[in-house]
């Protein structure tokens, strides 16, 4: 079995804001596991993406959950109608075959599944199947890609400090102001004006991160909101629309976001 | 001969007739005879005579002929003098409440001033009709009765506050007359400045009237803003206002530069480099902000035909630059525009706003224009007072410095409320007054120096009102004890101590839990297992989850113990040891208890001396470790005061809002029932605390109540509820049975 289905067919768009590409290449050329850190919707999948497509590797994504257990990741045994048969989680797909395997938010799956990434991360590079009684050695191919928010969850989720100490890491943050107005007026095709207020507004809600709001908006919902933009929509439609009901439920806030949005056009 | 009789073969006058017919005529006849009888006067009868028909035309004759009787107790208890407002005013306010119901609600009112302060009737009745108007029949009660309750001992405060004489009767005014004031807006406001401007300074509130009894505007100063109570005169516009207000405060800071030297320059200087700097920053932040000039310019009322006097030259010149579509006529405002506008390239450099300013002050100083600097107040509404942009000598308008800036919003508001600034006073007295919320420290600090640490709402279940910043927390460092408390409290309570330990082992391995229908486990689940054969004989997708396996226990849990020490605790409860005594032993060994379960444990103890001083001893907070300073600040406990537990369980609850557990539970430990020496009503207490048992079971913090002492229990019950209150009757055994109740109550 190959990954050919885990193959990025066209360029995923990424504007980079600072070396981020030589890092992870450099990363990359050594196999070495790496963490990217930020807030949401920053573009920390979509530069994994872009990565990925640029060096030619399939990329194989597992959002993390609370409820996610070992085998999620490496695989298990089904009954099938022959009896029971076993089944690559895809972690060792990526192991066996070669690819990038990207844990997204990492910390929402609990502390100790994520401790069979460690033979994965240091110089073993090996993945046991306890229950298949294999052991699987990593393709030459296979890196380890990481994401996480330390920002929103609470205190009671973080990495343990084993897990911590394998990664290189990188800080992603929203882009500034001018290369944020410049992705989102060509993602949703947006005049460069309108794109540049979407920007300001985003930053005013960002003000308020940990003051009343978890997160500002991210880069995400300004595309969006530039869409529905493209398509019509006014700008404190559309603002209201992607960016001030989605982010909180409190009415206040609502209201003072509501407020800074007619500030700014 | 009675005098009705003389009246009825006299006749009545036709008001009199048309008003009170059949029985009513009687009635009335009789009151008249009654309050003739009484001899308080020929003005009280002609008052009554003259008030009684109008009254009945719009409340009903009822309550007119019910007047008489009040006008008798009020003669009585206050004097005829008042008595004869009360007949007068009468009418009037049946013409304002417009039926029976409503006129009699009024009567009972003054009827209960009569009852606690017969002095305040008449401060009241003088201004009866403007407060009903501003607040309403409802809102009127409610203001009457914090009135009172608010100096239920003090009857000359009581009677400041009818003359409107105390900052706190304006302040209720403000709230109670439902223009969204101050206290409503802040959070929103807060956000507001910060989604804007970032950095939000302290923020603050201030009486609605200034020195000189000015109105006040907003004003802000070394980091502080302090915004008015309310705005009056802007119904339905208050968000706007005070945001209008806050972000050009905002302006100012991010915009603005040095202070401008004051030097020699004269006010009228002075006030037109303001209006010009306001100008400035505010052209700054709309070419940041384009949307804000629709936040500003509806306060810019100014038209173009007004007489030129000094203060509508400056609205219109206000108004004139911000306004592109404002064509002023007078000269003076078109030469200030067109100089402001030249500067436009240059607007980054304030030096332009004392440029100008200088320029069209000397001009305006040669016409005829007066200004009066005294009663001068900045146009429009929604600008600052401009005194954070001068370097003035000596202000008494300057808000206080250094460490008032770290303290909360909320001390100031009842400092300045006071208008005495007491709160103030005794930081600047004693700046080095720890953070309670920090850890107990092992210096010997000051034990009766307490600090505010919080204001809180309480509960009037008469008026059914929640009556916020009513009360005042202040927090007292423990006085330390005796270091080798632990080491004796092993002595005294070995025996239960040990047995407690083996609870709590038996408890740990009692809690794991087996968990069927798992997607891993260590075994197979047989049942589900069989399930998943099923589905697959019969081509259906089976559930994976076919494992099972036990769980380790997984306690999630933060627990503030609340200790009342109010006088009562003093009491012996055995042999050469009172109920303080025990508390301090059982908490101690609960605390331990907790720690070797690893739960988050705040201990508070709490006493009160009036609304004023709820007395709360940080013993050891979530973030303290259990230690020798916790047993010393424990034995460092001495009964004193008494038991307000409403305030109690806010204050506990305040402080586990922040706290993620699964599982937040407040635990007061009382001999007592609610009392304190500023409430005389027994209910008010309880429901207060009733109140704040549903409120903090509504955030999800449980609040349960260990009872002491053979009589109490009945009281907490009501509080707490039956299942999370329980009573021990004999103290001796609180130590061996918190901690059982406590095991018991987390299961």
């Amino acid at each position: 079995m190959t990954l050919d289905t885990y193959r990025l067919a066209e360029e995923p768009k990424y504007y980079p804001s600072a070396d981020e590409v030589a890092l992870y290449t450099a990363a990359y050329d050594l196999r070495l596991p790496v963490m990217l850190k930020g807030p949401t919707g920053c573009g920390k999948t979509r530069f994994v993406e872009h990565m990925a497509w640029k060096l030619g590797k399939p990329l194989i994504t597992v959002a993390c959950h609370e409820d996610m257990t070992a085998s999620d990741f490496v695989g298990r045994y089904l009954l099938g109608p022959e009896g029971t048969y076993w089944q690559d989680g895809p972690l060792t797909l990526a192991v066996r075959h070669g690819g990038i395997c990207y844990l997204d938010e990492i910390v929402e799956a609990r502390q100790d599944t994520t401790v069979i990434i460690h033979a994965l991360t240091d110089d073993r590079r090996i993945l046991p199947l306890e229950k298949k009684g294999e052991l699987v050695k990593a393709h030459p191919d296979f890196q380890l890609v990481i994401s996480y928010n330390p920002g929103y969850q609470s205190v009671l989720k973080d990495l343990k400090e084993s897990t911590k100490q394998r990664f290189c890491a990188m800080d992603f943050d929203y882009p500034i102001p001018s290369i944020e107005a410049g992705i989102v007026a060509s993602e949703a095709g947006l005049n460069r004006a309108d794109a540049e207020r979407l920007t300001k507004i985003a930053g005013k809600s960002r003000n308020l991160r940990g003051k009343g709001l978890d997160e500002g908006a991210s880069t995400r919902m300004l595309i969006h909101a530039g869409r529905l933009m493209s398509a019509g929509l006014s700008i404190d439609a559309a603002c209201k629309f992607a960016l001030i009901t989605p982010i909180t439920d409190d009415p206040e806030m609502r209201s003072t976001l509501t407020a800074a949005v007619d500030a700014c056009i | 001969m009675l005098v009705s009789d003389w009246i009825r073969s006299e006749g009545l006058s036709p008001a009199l007739r048309q008003a009170f017919k059949g029985p009513h005529r009687d009635a009335y006849l009789r009151a008249y005879d009654r309050l003739h009888g009484a001899g308080y006067g020929a003005g009280i009868l002609s008052d009554f005579t003259s008030a009684a028909p109008r009254t009945a035309n719009y409340a009903g004759p009822d309550q007119a002929i019910a007047l008489a009787a009040d006008a008798s107790r009020i003669a009585i208890k206050a004097g005829p003098k008042v008595a004869a407002a009360y007949l007068t005013l009468s009418p009037n306010m049946a013409l304002k409440l417009g039926d029976a119901d409503r006129f009699c609600q009024w009567r009972d009112m003054v009827a209960t001033v009569l009852k606690s302060n017969p002095k305040a009737v008449l401060e009241l009745l003088e201004r009866a009709e403007m407060l009903l108007d501003r607040l309403g029949l409802e809102a009127l009660g409610a203001w009457i009765q914090t009135g009172l309750r608010q100096a239920e001992q003090d009857k000359d405060k009581a009677l400041a506050f009818f003359k409107l004489e105390t900052p706190e009767a304006q302040l209720l005014l403000e709230r109670y007359a439902g223009d969204e004031s101050f206290p409503a807006l802040v959070t929103g406001l807060k956000y507001f400045y910060t989604a804007l401007w970032r950095d939000l300074p302290v923020l603050r509130e201030a009486a609605i009237e200034g020195p000189n009894g000015r109105v006040r505007r907003t004003s802000f100063s070394s980091g502080i803003i302090q915004m008015p109570t309310a705005f009056s005169g802007f119904r339905g516009q208050e968000q706007q206002l005070y945001r209008a207000s806050i972000v050009h405060v905002g302006a100012h800071i991010t915009y603005g530069a040095a202070r401008f030297e004051l030097g020699q320059i004269k006010p009228l200087q002075v006030a037109v480099v303001s209006l010009i700097e306001d100008a400035r920053v505010e052209t700054l932040a709309l070419r940041d902000m384009p949307g804000l000039i629709r936040l500003w310019l509806p306060f810019h009322t100014a038209q173009t035909d007004g007489l030129a006097t000094a203060q509508n030259l400056f609205a219109g010149l206000a108004r004139a630059l911000i306004d592109p579509g404002f064509r002023p006529t007078h000269g003076w405002i078109c030469k200030g525009a067109k100089m402001f506008r030249d500067c436009g390239a240059r607007l980054d450099d304030p030096s332009i706003s004392r440029h100008i300013g200088n320029i069209l002050g000397n001009d305006l100083g040669q016409t005829r224009v007066q200004f009066d600097a005294m009663s001068y107040v900045v146009q429009p509404a929604y600008r600052d007072d401009n005194l954070g942009l001068w370097n003035l000598p000596i202000d008494p308008e300057t808000p206080p410095h250094s460490e008032e800036l770290e303290t909360d919003l909320n001390d100031t508001r009842q400092s300045k409320a006071d208008g005495s600034s007491h709160d103030r006073k005794q930081e600047q007295q004693d700046p080095e007054t720890p953070d309670p919320a920090e850890s107990v420290k092992l210096v010997a600090a000051d034990p009766d120096a307490g600090r505010k640490v919080a204001s809180l709402p309480e509960y009037d279940h008469h008026a059914g009102i929640e009556r916020s910043d009513w009360v005042s927390v202040n927090a007292y460092q423990p006085a330390l004890g005796d270091p080798e408390f632990w080491d004796k409290l092993q002595e005294r309570h070995d025996a239960t101590i040990s047995r407690i330990k083996t609870v709590i082992v038996a408890s740990e391995t009692g809690k794991r839990r087996r968990l069927k229908q798992q997607a891993e486990g260590e075994m197979l689940d047989l049942d589900a297992a069989i399930n998943a054969s099923i589905a697959l004989r019969s081509n259906r997708q089976p559930d994976p989850r076919v494992y099972e396996c036990i769980t380790p226990p997984n306690r999630s849990i933060a627990v503030h113990l609340l200790l009342d020490i109010s006088q009562s605790t003093a009491d012996p409860a055995g042999a050469g040891i009172n109920v303080l005594d025990m508390e301090r032993d059982a908490s101690a060994i609960l605390a331990s208890t907790m720690s070797q379960l690893g739960d988050d444990l705040a201990i508070t103890a709490f006493s009160s001396s009036g609304r004023n001083d709820v007395r709360v001893i940080p013993v050891k907070t979530f973030d303290d470790p259990l230690g020798e300073v916790t047993g010393m600040a424990l034995s460092g406990l001495r009964p004193g005061f008494s038991t307000r537990i409403g305030a109690a369980l806010r204050f506990a609850a305040g402080s586990m809002g922040g706290l993620s557990r699964y599982r937040k539970l407040v635990l007061l430990v009382t001999d007592g029932e609610p009392s304190d020496v500023d409430v005389s009503d027994a209910e008010y207490l309880v429901e207060d605390a009733r109140r704040a048992v549903q409120q903090m079971r509504a955030h999800g913090i449980d609040a349960i109540c260990v009872a002491l002492g053979p009589d109490a229990g009945q009281r907490q019950t009501e509080i707490f509820g039956r299942k999370s209150c329980v009573q021990i009757s004999d103290i001796a055994t609180l130590p061996n049975k918190l901690s059982a109740f406590y095991l018991r109550m987390t299961r």
